[in-house]
C-alpha cells in the first residue's frame, strides 16, 4: 500500500537509485514521505465534486471490533460501512436513510416503517424488515453494551406486514425514540458475530469493508450498487492508525492523509492559520468535560459547596489552555444545537471566586481538602481545576487514575470525592443523556446522586411523545435547571470534536453520534 | 571506557589499605572532575532552587507557553502558565528524590540477595532464577505493569527502579564474590584458618565492592533515564509535581512552535546522565589503577 | 554438548512456568478488568456481568490459570478481547514490525560501529581521539527519547525530511517504508553501535599487533591493506558475536522507541494491551519477552561452554 498516491512511471527510476542505500531521499525525483503531494484526482476549480481516487485518512484510534455497537472514539468505520434508518439534520429532524417514510401513532406507543426497496447488503443479500428486527433485538442484548440499550429496550414487539413495512410497538411512548434510529447500524443479521470480532464488516454503506490489521490499518472500495445514486465520490477509503499526535499531523502536514482524525485543539495548533488545511469543528460528539462530585462524601452533600466549585473554575482558561480553544465554556452540558441549550444555562457559573468564596462560608466549610481523581492520560484539566479551588481555599490532592481503572471505578460507584471527567450523550434529545449517560442516570450514578424531584423530571422528559412539542422542551429546561442547581455534575466545557483536513477535500460530515459520512465527500 | 562501565570487569589486585583514596584519585581526573561538576551543579540547583527563582513551580496563569524573557519568566512558561525554570529547578528536585530513594533500595536488596545466594546451592539457584525474572522484562514494560497495579506516582517509579537495579547489583555482587573467593590470596587465607564469615568480611567483599560502588553511578544515570521514560509514555510522576521527565513529555505537542520548552529538560537529563556516566568511569579507572 | 543443554533445559522451562505463573497472577491484581473496558463509554453494571461470564472471567482464578496454561501447550494464545483476532495472529504481525524496526538498527549499528572502531585505530591525533571517544560515549548513554526528540525537531519540524512518527511496512512500499524506519533504527542503534565501537577498536588492535601484521608492516605492505585485508577479518567473528547478543538488547530497547515514533510493534501492543487489560494479549507479549531473554540466555550459555569446556563439566 503506497504511502502516498503517486504516479508509478518515476517511481521506478527511483527504485533504482535507491538501490544504492539512498540516504538523502530529500534529493529531487525521489518519492518521499514528507513531500506535499499533488492530489491523485488531478487539480481542478473547487466546488465541482470530482469523481474517483482514494481517500487517505489517518486515525488516532484503532478499529476496536467488539464496541461495533457502541458510540466509541473511533469514529471513522460506522457510516461508511453501514447506514442507520433515520439520520438527523442540523434541527434533529429525522431525515429518510434506510426508512423511506413513517408514521408515528398519535399515543407515541407505536412507530410503523416503510424502507427503501432494492437496498442491499455488500453480500448481496436484499434488506428487509427482519433486519430491523434483528437490530433492535441485538441492541437489547446486555453484551453489545450500546449505550442506548434502554430506548431499544422500551421497543416491546414487532408487527411485520412486508418485507419493506414493520411496526414497531413501545412499552411507553419516549422522547428519544428517532435517537435510537440515528445511532443504530443495520449489519447483515448473518454475520453479525464475525462482525464484533472484525472478521467480516457487512453493511448496506457507501463503502465495502475490505482489509483490517490491527495497529495499523483499514481499507474500503466503493459499493457500485450504493442506493444514493452516483455516490459516493471516491473508490476507496485507506485509514491509516497513527496512535500519537504529531505523527499523525506530521502526515496530514506532508499531505499523505487528507484528513485527520482524533487530534484535539492543542494537537491542530501548528495548522491553524495554514490555509492549506481546514479545520472543521463540530460541538457534537465531543461530549463535555466535567467535574464529578461525589455527594456521599461530607460536606459536598451540601450544595452550596458543589455550586461554590462551579463558580471557582475558570472554564475560559480551560478552553484556551487545555483544549487549545476549541469547544465553548459552560456550565450545563448542552451543545448549541441541542434543544435543552440556551445561554443562559451555558453561562449560569460565571467565573468569580469571591462568589464562590462567599458561598462556602455560607455553608460554614473550612480547611476543606479533598482528593480529585483524573484521567492519567489528560492531566491538563485536573491540574487547573486544583488550582482554581486552591485560590478559594479548597485543598485538593490530585490522584490519577488509568482509563481502566476510571472506568471500573465510575461503574462501580467509587470515584473519590472529586473527579474530572468527560461524558457524552448531550447532544441528541436531552432525555438520552439522563437515560444513557452514567454520570448522570437517574438510577444510579457515579455521585451517587438520588433526588426523587430529579427522577420525575427525568422520567417526564423521556416518555415524552412529541420530541419536540411545548410539553416536552418545558421538560428539558427543568432537566436543564435540576442539573445546574444540583450540580452533582459540573459541567465545564462543550468539547469540540475536529476533523482536519486539507483545504482541498469537500463535502465530509458526520452525524450526531460523530460518525463520520463520506457519502458527499470529494477532493476538488 | 563507557563500555567497561557498564559491564565493570572485577578488579585483579587485592586490597590495600587505602581503599577511599583509590575512588578520590579516579575522581580528581579530568573525567571523574567534568561529571563531578555537571552532577554538582544539577544538583545544587535543585537544592537551592527556592534562592534561585521566586516564582511557584505550581503556579499557573493565564500566559501560557510564554518564550524565555517575557513577564519575569527567565525561562518562559509552560503549557498551563506556569514559570518553566522553576519547573525544571523543582523538577530537579523530583528527579533526585527518586534515585536517591530507588537506587539504595536497589543495592540493598540487590546485594543481600547476593550474600543469599552465596551461602546456598538451593538458595542460589532460587535468587538466581528471581534475577532471571526480573530481568526478563524490559524496564518499561515492567513499569507499565507495576504502575497498573500501583497507580502512578513517586513510590511507584521508586518500585520500578529498584526493581530493576535489584538484579543488576545482585548480579555484580554475586560475580564478583564467587571470583575473589577462589583467588589465590582468598585460598591462602582460608587455609590460613580464617572462618568463611570472616573470610568473607575482611578478604572477600572489600574487592567485590569495587564493581558495585561503579555500578551506583551507572545505577543512578539509569534511574534518571528510566524516571523521564516513564513519564514518557504517561505514568511518571503525579501532577502537579513537576519533574524532568514529565516536562519533557508535556513539551511533545509544542515542539515546532516552542523549542525551549523542550530544551530546558532535554539540557539538564542528558548532563545529568552524562556527568554520572563520566563519575562511574572515573571511579572504575581508579579501582583498576 | 547435548548433555549439558539437557542439564540447562529444566531451569529454562522452571523460569518460563513461574513466568507464566507470576505475569497470570499480577494481572489478575490489576484493578480493573476486561470487561468494564468491553463494555464502552457509560455501560450497565448488567452489561459488564454479561460480558465478563461471556468471557469466562467469573470462573475461579486457578481454573483460568489452568485453561490458559493447557491452550498455550497446544498452541493456542487465545483470542484478543479488545482488538478481536487471535492473539497469536497479533503477535506474529508485531514481532514483525518490531524485527523489521531490529534488523533496521541492527544494519546501522554495524555500520556504525565498524567505522568508528575503524576510525579508533586508524585516526591517531589527539583531538579526533578526544572526538570519538566523545562520540561513543554519547551515543552509549544519552536515553533514546533524547535523541528521539532532538532527530524528530530537527529531521521532521525545522527540515521536514522524514516523518515524525508512524509505519509503513518496508515489504509494502520499501521507499517509504525506508523513510519511516530511518530514525526510530538509528535511534535505537546508537547504544549497540558504540559497544561494536569498542570490540572492533579492541580486535583490530590485537590482530595488528599480531606477528604476521608486524611482519607484513615491516615487508612495506601499505597500512591500509593490512587493516583491510588482515587485520578486519581476524576481529571481525567476536564483534558478530556481540552483535548477535545485542539482539535482545535491542527487542528491549524498541519498547520505548516505538512510543516515541508511534511504531506499532510488540512494545506498543503491550501498553495498549495493559491499559486495556486485554489479558490475553498482555499475558502472551510479556511472557514472549521472558522466552526471549531465556533463550538468548540459554544461547549465551551454550557459546561460553563451546569456549569454556570447565562450564560444561561444573
Amino acid at each position: 500500500m503506497p504511502a502516498v498516491p503517486s504516479l508509478d512511471t518515476s517511481r521506478r527510476t527511483v527504485l533504482r537509485a535507491a538501490g544504492a542505500g539512498a540516504v538523502l531521499l530529500a534529493s529531487a525525483g525521489c518519492k518521499s514521505a514528507v513531500d506535499e503531494n499533488t492530489n491523485p484526482a488531478g487539480g481542478g476549480s473547487s466546488g465541482t465534486p470530482k469523481r474517483g481516487g482514494t481517500l487517505q485518512i489517518g486515525s488516532m484510534v484503532d478499529f476496536t471490533p467488539a464496541l461495533l455497537f457502541t458510540q466509541n472514539s473511533f469514529s471513522v468505520l460506522s457510516r461508511l460501512v453501514f447506514n442507520t434508518l433515520t439520520a438527523y439534520d442540523r434541527n434533529l429532524v429525522p431525515q429518510p436513510q434506510l426508512a423511506k417514510s413513517w408514521q408515528v401513532a398519535p399515543d407515541g406507543t407505536s412507530v410503523t416503517f416503510q424502507l427503501r426497496e432494492n437496498v442491499r447488503f455488500h453480500s448481496g443479500r436484499p434488506f428487509t424488515s427482519e433486519d430491523v428486527v434483528f437490530a433492535i433485538n441485538n441492541l437489547k442484548e446486555a453484551k453489545r453494551s450500546a449505550q442506548l440499550r434502554a430506548t431499544a429496550a422500551v421497543v416491546s414487539d414487532f408487527t411485520v406486514t412486508s418485507p419493506t413495512e414493520l411496526t414497531l410497538r413501545l412499552a411507553h411512548p419516549v422522547s428519544n425514540l428517532f435517537d435510537l434510529f440515528e445511532f443504530m447500524i443495520i449489519t447483515d443479521r448473518e454475520t453479525v458475530e464475525e462482525a464484533v470480532t472484525g472478521k467480516k464488516l457487512i453493511g448496506t454503506g457507501p463503502f465495502v469493508f475490505k482489509t483490517w490489521t490491527p495497529g495499523a490499518s483499514l481499507s474500503f472500495s466503493r459499493n457500485p450498487e450504493y442506493f444514493v445514486p452516483e455516490r459516493p465520490y471516491f473508490d476507496g477509503v485507506e485509514v491509516r492508525i497513527f496512535p500519537q499526535a504529531e505523527s499523525l499531523l506530521s502526515a496530514l502536514r506532508s499531505k499523505q492523509i487528507q484528513l485527520a482524525s482524533g487530534l484535539s485543539g492543542r494537537d491542530i495548533a501548528p495548522i491553524k492559520s495554514d490555509n492549506q488545511f481546514a479545520i472543521q469543528e463540530f460541538d457534537t460528539g465531543g461530549g463535555a468535560t466535567y467535574v464529578g462530585v461525589n455527594v456521599s462524601v461530607p460536606p459536598l452533600q451540601d450544595k452550596r459547596i458543589r455550586q461554590a466549585i462551579s463558580y471557582a473554575i475558570n472554564r475560559r482558561r480551560i478552553v484556551e489552555q487545555a483544549f487549545g480553544g476549541y469547544g465553548f465554556a459552560s456550565s450545563a452540558p448542552w451543545p448549541k444545537s441541542s434543544p435543552a441549550y440556551s445561554e443562559a444555562t451555558a453561562k449560569r457559573y460565571p467565573y468569580d471566586p469571591a462568589r464562590a468564596k462567599a458561598l462556602l462560608a455560607e455553608a460554614g466549610a473550612t480547611s476543606l481538602d479533598l482528593p480529585l481523581g483524573f484521567l492519567s492520560t489528560a492531566p491538563a484539566v485536573g491540574q487547573m481545576v486544583q488550582f482554581d479551588l486552591e485560590q478559594i481555599g479548597i485543598k485538593t490532592t490530585l490522584e490519577p487514575m488509568e482509563p481502566a481503572q476510571f472506568q471500573t471505578r465510575l461503574i462501580g460507584q467509587t470515584l473519590p470525592a472529586l473527579w474530572t471527567g468527560q461524558h457524552g450523550f448531550a447532544q441528541v434529545h436531552p432525555s438520552t443523556l439522563a437515560v444513557s449517560a452514567y454520570p448522570f442516570n437517574e438510577a444510579k450514578n457515579s455521585s451517587k446522586f438520588s433526588d426523587p424531584g430529579y427522577t420525575e423530571i427525568v422520567q417526564r422528559a423521556w416518555r415524552q411523545v412529541d420530541p419536540n412539542g411545548p410539553v416536552a422542551k418545558a421538560a428539558y429546561q427543568d432537566l436543564s435547571e435540576v442539573l445546574l442547581d444540583q450540580q452533582f455534575v459540573i459541567d465545564l466545557v462543550v468539547l469540540a470534536n475536529l476533523h482536519a483536513t486539507t483545504s482541498n477535500l469537500q463535502g465530509v460530515a458526520q452525524n450526531e453520534f460523530s460518525a463520520l459520512d463520506l457519502d458527499n465527500a470529494y477532493l476538488a | 571506557m563507557a563500555t567497561e562501565v557498564l559491564t565493570p570487569l572485577p578488579v585483579a589486585a587485592p586490597k590495600t589499605r587505602r581503599v577511599h583514596n583509590r575512588y578520590l584519585r579516579g575522581l580528581l581526573t579530568p573525567r571523574g572532575v567534568t561529571g563531578l561538576t555537571l552532577v554538582g551543579v544539577i544538583l545544587l540547583a535543585g537544592l537551592a532552587a527556592p534562592l534561585l527563582t521566586s516564582h511557584d513551580p505550581n503556579f499557573q496563569s493565564a500566559a501560557a507557553l510564554a518564550g524565555p524573557g517575557s513577564d519575569g519568566h527567565v525561562w518562559g512558561t509552560d503549557d498551563l502558565g506556569r514559570d518553566l525554570l522553576s519547573r525544571i529547578l523543582y523538577g530537579i528536585r523530583t528527579d533526585l528524590l527518586v534515585v536517591l530513594a530507588a537506587v539504595p533500595i536497589g543495592l540493598a536488596i540487590g546485594c543481600s540477595l547476593a550474600l543469599l545466594a552465596i551461602t546456598h546451592r538451593v538458595a542460589d539457584v532460587a535468587v538466581q532464577r528471581l534475577f532471571d525474572l526480573l530481568q526478563s522484562f524490559p524496564g518499561l514494560i515492567l513499569g507499565l505493569t507495576i504502575t497498573a497495579i500501583m497507580g502512578p506516582g513517586k513510590v511507584t517509579i521508586i518500585t520500578v527502579i529498584a526493581l530493576v537495579e535489584i538484579p543488576a547489583f545482585g548480579r555484580l555482587l554475586r560475580g564478583a564474590i564467587l571470583l575473589h573467593r577462589e583467588r589465590e590470596y582468598a585460598v591462602a587465607a582460608r587455609v590460613g584458618g580464617a572462618g568463611p564469615l570472616r573470610l568473607l568480611t575482611r578478604h572477600v567483599l572489600p574487592n567485590a565492592a569495587d564493581p558495585v560502588v561503579v555500578q551506583i553511578a551507572v545505577s543512578m544515570s539509569i534511574a534518571v533515564i528510566l524516571e523521564g521514560a516513564m513519564s514518557f509514555i504517561g505514568i511518571g510522576v503525579r501532577p502537579p509535581d513537576p519533574s524532568l521527565g514529565g516536562i519533557l513529555a508535556s513539551s511533545r505537542p509544542y515542539l515546532e512552535d516552542h523549542f525551549t520548552y523542550a530544551l530546558g529538560p532535554l539540557v539538564v537529563i542528558t548532563a545529568l546522565v552524562v556527568g554520572l556516566n563520566l563519575i562511574a568511569e572515573a571511579l572504575n579507572r581508579g579501582a583498576r589503577r | 554438548m547435548t548433555k549439558y543443554l539437557l542439564r540447562r533445559l529444566p531451569s529454562a522451562f522452571g523460569v518460563l512456568l513461574l513466568a507464566s505463573f507470576v505475569i497470570f497472577l499480577i494481572l489478575r491484581a490489576v484493578p480493573g478488568d476486561p470487561a468494564e473496558q468491553l463494555a464502552g463509554n457509560d455501560p450497565s453494571q448488567e452489561a459488564v456481568d454479561a460480558i465478563r461470564r461471556n468471557l469466562g472471567l467469573d470462573r475461579p482464578l486457578l481454573a483460568q490459570y489452568g485453561t490458559w496454561l493447557a491452550d498455550l501447550v497446544r498452541g493456542d494464545l487465545g483470542t484478543s478481547y479488545m482488538i478481536g483476532g487471535s492473539v497469536s495472529d497479533l503477535l506474529g504481525q508485531r514481532l514483525g514490525n518490531t524485527l523489521e524496526l531490529t534488523a533496521g538498527s541492527l544494519v546501522f549499528s554495524l555500520t556504525l560501529g565498524l567505522a568508528l572502531g575503524i576510525a579508533g585505530v586508524t585516526v591517531k591525533n589527539r583531538f579526533g581521539q578526544t572526538l570519538l571517544s566523545a562520540i561513543n560515549s554519547v551515543s552509549l548513554i544519552v536515553p533514546p527519547y533524547v535523541s528521539g526528540f532532538l532527530l524528530v525537531f530537527v529531521f521532521a519540524i525545522a527540515w521536514p525530511v522524514l516523518p515524525a512518527g508512524g509505519h509503513v511496512s518496508v515489504f509494502d512500499d520499501p521507499q517509504i517504508g525506508f523513510q519511516y524506519l530511518l530514525m526510530p533504527a538509528l535511534v535505537l542503534a546508537l547504544p549497540s553501535a558504540a559497544v561494536l565501537a569498542r570490540y572492533v577498536k579492541d580486535g583490530l588492535q590485537q590482530a595488528l599487533g599480531e606477528d604476521y601484521a608486524r611482519t607484513a608492516k615491516s615487508l612495506g605492505v601499505a597500512p591500509r591493506r593490512i587493516l583491510w585485508r588482515h587485520a578486519l577479518p581476524n576481529a571481525l567473528p567476536p564483534v558478530l558475536t556481540v552483535l548477535g547478543m545485542q539482539i535482545g538488547v535491542l527487542i528491549g530497547g524498541a519498547v520505548i522507541i516505538e512510543a516515541v515514533f508511534a511504531w506499532p510493534g510488540l512494545g506498543l501492543l503491550a501498553e495498549q494491551a495493559v491499559t486495556e487489560r486485554d489479558y490475553p494479549v498482555i499475558q502472551a507479549v510479556l511472557l514472549f519477552l521472558v522466552a526471549v531473554f531465556v533463550v538468548v540466555q540459554l544461547l549465551t550459555d551454550l557459546a561460553y561452554a563451546l569456549i569454556d569446556p570447565r562450564v560444561r563439566l561444573g
